[in-house]
């Protein structure tokens, strides 16, 4: 048991934060705030379907971006596509240059409205920095030890699987992480584009000065973003811990 | 060989198929709805094979060829074929719409953006073969063209073109709110990662603080923001005298400000490490002074890495400051936003270009920078 708490200690913070920002987005404690004549906060039915949309959305963009992601930055690590890497930071440049608003507002004609959008942009955001995080943890597993591998006969598969990718696994989890919150926070800019995630209460509110339901929504934004935060900094820490008892 | 080949052959065939494959043009009776698509033949005519020809040439040969002779001539049919793309699609829209009741549009479609970013990537790969200053050189090349273009009247008839009369008062107003707001959270924020770092002994809880921040998606940290700030008004009414608002510039300025935090605290702590103890210590060995020390060592060895936590703080304050028309403070965000509500691609695109430049030249500017530190101080 001991040796458990400290990994899962890494995500407590985050995760304890969370919960206390989804208790504060309870319908009876927003309406203490926003007690505006406009101010109708939102029952925690309507909380809970907008929070499911926005975990589906988010989800759905978070595992295409990672499995891209990742992916792309396995094969731009491998020395035959060693050419390409100069070209890595160029295009994250220009792709960090177009703000997620931009590429939800730009996707509007061609898909429409609601989902479809959102997740564009948030595969045109998401992509490029998991990229270049996978990119930058695979570089920081050292040369000595791809060559010791090589030297007592891994294959090149081998390597990846035993030495780099456990070597690089913190990078990873941070990468990941990244990710993570980049697709909650783009799922809500969604809301601007019809996609029904806890960014609607936010956008609606500021329309029609509903402080309360923008204050639930926010609050219920925050709270998703931290608890996912906590629960991958967990992971991380359990991985961690996993490969120093198998190093022991 | 061969695969060299094989890779300026399909290099040489991507932009062809790209303008031949998708639709150039969109023509449409009025500025809100998509329109039919118009394919590269009746949209270029008889710039369309020049146009192919010179693209081919360009980036096959940019796959192909070696050396700084062939990037260079790559480059100048790159930019060629941009040039006869353009006026192109603009003669071609000009022929589309006329006869037609004045409110149809002839917007760029798909295959026209994808061709025109591929030439332009093109540009600066090949400005780069050839040793030249990438930014600087292909900014110039196509600021020049599309000056060059719009001057001739060649482009008058796109509806991006159009768009632009249109609304140019309202562009020039919302490209300097922008500016503004994100200059102004920038200084927000450097005044505040500054103010922190005399904190010593809280080094720790500003960093979590300010990472956590980073957490908080920020439509959420603006929502909240006004929220917060109409809930203090409502209590304290009086507190409107000084100037604060629940809407506006008050929650637009705090909310980007708090995200730039982190990247600028990150630049500042990577600054002040850079100089390691042993410099130091030999530094007062030889009885240098603080100030001496600081502007000998320290500076030399910080600036660049300061300069780089701003570069990525300012690129973020031109991104976010589009949410700040959300809570009313103006800026680019406002065109996007009406154009989204109107369903108008052509404002979208008009608020959202400016946004993209300007992020890109300041991106590049302060990229230069932190090049031009490194050299003036080199480790």
């Amino acid at each position: 048991m001991s040796r458990i708490s400290p990994a899962l200690a890494a995500g407590l913070g985050p995760f304890l934060l969370g919960l206390a920002l989804a208790a504060a987005s309870h319908p009876t404690i927003a309406a203490l705030v926003g007690s505006g004549a406009a101010s109708r906060p939102l029952p925690v039915s309507r909380l809970a379907e907008l929070a499911l949309h926005h975990l589906t959305l988010a989800a759905a963009g978070l595992a295409v971006v990672s499995i891209l992601g990742v992916g792309l930055g396995l094969f731009a690590t491998r020395t035959r596509f060693a050419s390409f890497r100069g070209s890595i930071d160029t295009v994250v440049a220009f792709a960090q240059a177009v703000p997620p608003v931009v590429v939800v507002a730009l996707a509007l004609p061609v898909l429409g409205f609601g989902g479809p959008p959102t997740l564009l942009a948030l595969l045109a955001y998401g992509i490029m920095p998991t990229l270049r995080g996978t990119v930058g943890a695979l570089d920081s597993v050292s040369n000595e030890a791809r060559e010791s591998a090589q030297a007592i006969g891994l294959t090149p598969g081998q390597i990846l699987a035993y030495v780099e990718l456990p070597l690089a696994a913190k990078g990873l989890v941070e990468t990941l992480r990244t990710a993570l919150i980049l697709a909650v926070s783009v799922t809500a800019v969604g809301a601007l584009a019809g996609a029904s995630t806890l960014g609607t209460p936010i956008v609606a509110g500021l329309q029609n000065q509903n402080i309360a339901a923008m204050l639930q929504g926010a609050l219920a934004t925050a709270a998703l973003a931290f608890l996912g935060d906590g629960l991958l900094l967990a992971i991380g820490g359990w991985v961690q811990g996993n490969r120093q008892r198998t190093a022991d | 060989m061969i695969p060299r080949l094989l890779a300026g052959l399909s290099a040489a065939t991507l932009l062809p198929a790209v303008l031949l494959l998708l639709p150039l043009l969109h023509v449409a009776p009025n500025r809100l709805v998509t329109g039919v698509p118009v394919a590269a033949t009746d949209a270029l005519e008889a710039w369309l094979w020049p146009t192919v020809a010179l693209a081919a040439i360009g980036l096959g040969l940019l796959a192909v060829g070696r050396g700084k002779a062939a990037a260079g001539i790559a480059g100048l049919a790159c930019l060629g074929a941009l040039a006869l793309l353009l006026a192109g699609l603009g003669a071609g829209a000009a022929e589309l719409i006329a006869g037609k009741p004045l409110a149809t549009r002839a917007r760029l479609a798909s295959g026209a953006w994808i061709g025109i970013t591929v030439l332009i990537g093109a540009l600066s790969l090949a400005a780069q073969r050839a040793r030249l200053p990438v930014g600087v050189t292909s900014a110039a090349a196509v600021v020049g063209l599309l000056t060059f273009l719009w001057n001739a009247g060649s482009l008058d008839a796109l509806s991006l073109a159009v768009e632009l009369r249109g609304r140019s008062d309202t562009l020039a107003t919302a490209i300097r709110d922008h500016l503004v707001l994100a200059l102004g959270a920038l200084a927000l924020a450097a005044c505040l990662t500054g103010g922190l770092a005399l904190w010593r002994r809280g080094r720790g809880a500003v960093e979590l603080t300010v990472s956590g921040l980073q957490i908080v998606p920020a439509v959420a940290l603006l929502g909240g923001l006004v929220a917060a700030l109409s809930t203090l008004l409502a209590a304290a009414p009086s507190l409107r005298g000084y100037g604060l608002s629940a809407l506006g510039s008050t929650p637009a300025l705090t909310g980007v400000a708090a995200f730039l935090l982190l990247p600028l605290w990150r630049g500042q702590q990577a600054a002040r490490r850079a100089a390691c103890p042993g410099h130091l210590d030999a530094a007062r060995a030889l009885g240098l002074t603080r100030r001496q020390i600081l502007a000998t060592i320290r500076l030399p060895l910080g600036a660049p890495l300061l300069v780089d936590g701003m570069r990525v703080a300012a690129v973020q304050a031109l991104g976010l400051a589009t949410l700040g028309a959300l809570v009313g403070a103006g800026g680019l965000g406002t065109l996007v936003f009406d154009g989204m509500a109107q369903f108008a691609p052509d404002l979208i695109l008009l608020g959202a270009l400016p946004i993209i430049v300007l992020s890109l030249a300041t991106e590049a500017a302060l990229d230069g920078l932190e090049a031009a530190l490194r050299r003036r101080w080199p480790r």
